[in-house]
């Protein structure tokens, strides 16, 4: 039986909650054995056996999960012993391909670029763009993941081959570019207000900056050092001033 | 107490959304100040300290799995810290209660990550040992409650955890936040300037390491050069 729209909602709905049963055997399988029970039900008469077929381990981007849950309720749905068979296959490849895709996407694009724009914001104490990024940033994540489910729901294993295509890749291109644009702006606006500070405020950034460069290179955690300076500073400026 | 309660409960809320939903942005420092300023009134104080804490978590590209603080736990402490201190008092030497508000940030987010992978293994043992009931003798909707269960259960989990760090950790915070403020003189507020400074920076140098390849540099420039060239400008 085809999945109505009212099904593929509860699908999405539980499929937010992916992570939260996140662990390192498994993954996300409970969450997405989860979403799959939304829909089990409709697709067959014996649910247990497609709860069955998906108790191993699962691991992708959240934020890519639904692409490849949607293409894992269609070919079920589909139902051939052949297509049943390569489900294995399907969910292997579809989950490192969009896992990278995500990643680079929303982890190293999207996230980044609305956090930058909303310290700029909170620079300038501007709250009604803190709540447009809040705004925006989740309409893109949810609208993102109501259509991936959408999306991989009606092509099955086509998923696999549409994300691998340049066309994503212009995509989480464009997404990289905008974040270091705003990356950029939130450079010059820390620099600028350095500067409207005195040099010292700007020598310190810049050779902060380069310190914490180093450190990130190498692997050190920036934060630790940061807790550790604090007296040191202090201490420092006591005798200096 | 009422305050640290409700921030707590704020707290576990958002550890809800960050590690166990969507992540909406709303656990990230930046946006945590926002509601904790509001309910104790100091909503400039708290956001200064939000956007340095942000600042040094803006870790650009960690792959999923990267052992990260727990920048929940710390957002909503140093917050918190910052502000239960400038609301009762208005201490004159805010850029000494800020910079110690970060300062518990920080180390809060630490213990808070220490203390979520201590508790993540019971939850990891709990969830590598799930199996879905026999079906039959059991009837599938079994396998359905044992599932939302296991789901809403472990979610809850890590909220509670959060909510518990916070509790204890956010009055603890708040004291030695007060002590600064109360010890350091003028001088040590110079200082505290200054480490803030170097603080921010940390979160310069993670979007150019990140945005340093060839082709993302050319727009990292750009947007340099657009602002500081706009500031001169007004």
């Amino acid at each position: 039986m085809r999945l109505s729209r009212r099904d593929l909602r509860h699908v999405f709905t539980r499929l937010l909650f992916v992570q939260a049963t996140l662990h390192r055997k498994g993954m996300q399988n409970v969450g997405v054995l989860h979403a799959l029970d939304a829909a089990a039900p409709r697709l067959t008469r014996h649910p247990e056996s497609v709860l069955a077929r998906h108790t191993d381990h699962f691991n992708t981007n959240p934020n890519a999960a639904p692409i490849v849950v949607g293409g894992v309720l269609r070919i079920e749905e589909d139902g051939t012993q052949a297509a049943l068979a390569a489900l294995p296959r399907f969910k292997q490849a579809a989950c490192s391909a969009l896992a990278a895709m995500g990643d680079v996407l929303v982890v190293g694009g999207l996230k980044p670029l609305a956090l930058t724009l909303a310290v700029v914001s909170a620079i300038y104490s501007f709250f009604a763009g803190l709540v447009a990024i809040v705004v925006l940033y989740n309409a893109a994540l949810l609208g993102g993941r109501a259509w991936g489910l959408r999306f991989g729901y009606e092509r099955g294993w086509g998923v696999v081959e549409a994300f691998t295509g340049p066309r994503v890749q212009r995509v989480v291109m464009l997404a990289r570019s905008l974040a270091a644009l705003a990356g950029g702006v939130l450079v010059g606006v820390i620099a600028r207000r350095s500067f409207s500070e005195g040099t010292d405020h700007l020598a310190i950034a810049a050779a902060a900056t380069a310190g914490a460069w180093l450190a990130m290179k190498r692997g050190v955690n920036v934060g630790r050092i940061a807790i550790v300076l604090f007296p040191l500073v202090i201490v420092i400026a006591m005798l200096v001033k | 107490m009422s305050d640290i309660l409700l921030i707590a409960i704020l707290a576990g809320l958002l550890a809800i959304d960050d590690r166990a939903g969507w992540q909406t942005l709303l656990g990230e420092p930046v946006f945590v100040a926002v509601p904790i300023g509001a309910l104790l009134g100091t909503l400039d104080e708290a956001l200064k300290v939000g956007v340095v804490l942000q600042l040094a978590w803006l870790s650009i590209g960690a792959a999923r799995g990267t052992r990260r603080p727990n920048t929940v736990v710390g957002g909503v402490v140093g917050a918190g810290a910052a502000s239960l201190v400038l609301s009762r008092g208005g201490d004159p030497r805010e850029s000494i209660v800020i910079a110690a508000g970060v300062l518990m940030g920080l180390v809060a987010a630490e213990v808070g990550a220490m203390v979520a992978r201590a508790t993540g293994e019971l939850r990891e043992r709990w969830l590598g040992g799930f199996r879905l009931p026999e079906m039959p003798p059991h009837p599938y909707a079994d396998a359905s409650r044992k599932l939302a269960f296991t789901v809403i259960a472990s979610a809850l989990w890590v909220g509670l955890v959060d909510f518990v760090v916070v509790l204890l950790l956010l009055p603890l915070a708040a004291r030695v936040t007060a002590m600064c403020g109360a010890r350091l003189g003028a001088d040590a507020a110079a200082g505290a300037v200054w480490w803030l400074v170097a603080v921010s920076a940390i979160g310069l140098a993670a979007i150019v390491r990140a945005f340093s390849t060839r082709v993302l540099v050319r727009f990292l420039a750009l947007g340099v050069i657009a602002t500081i060239a706009i500031g001169w400008l007004r």
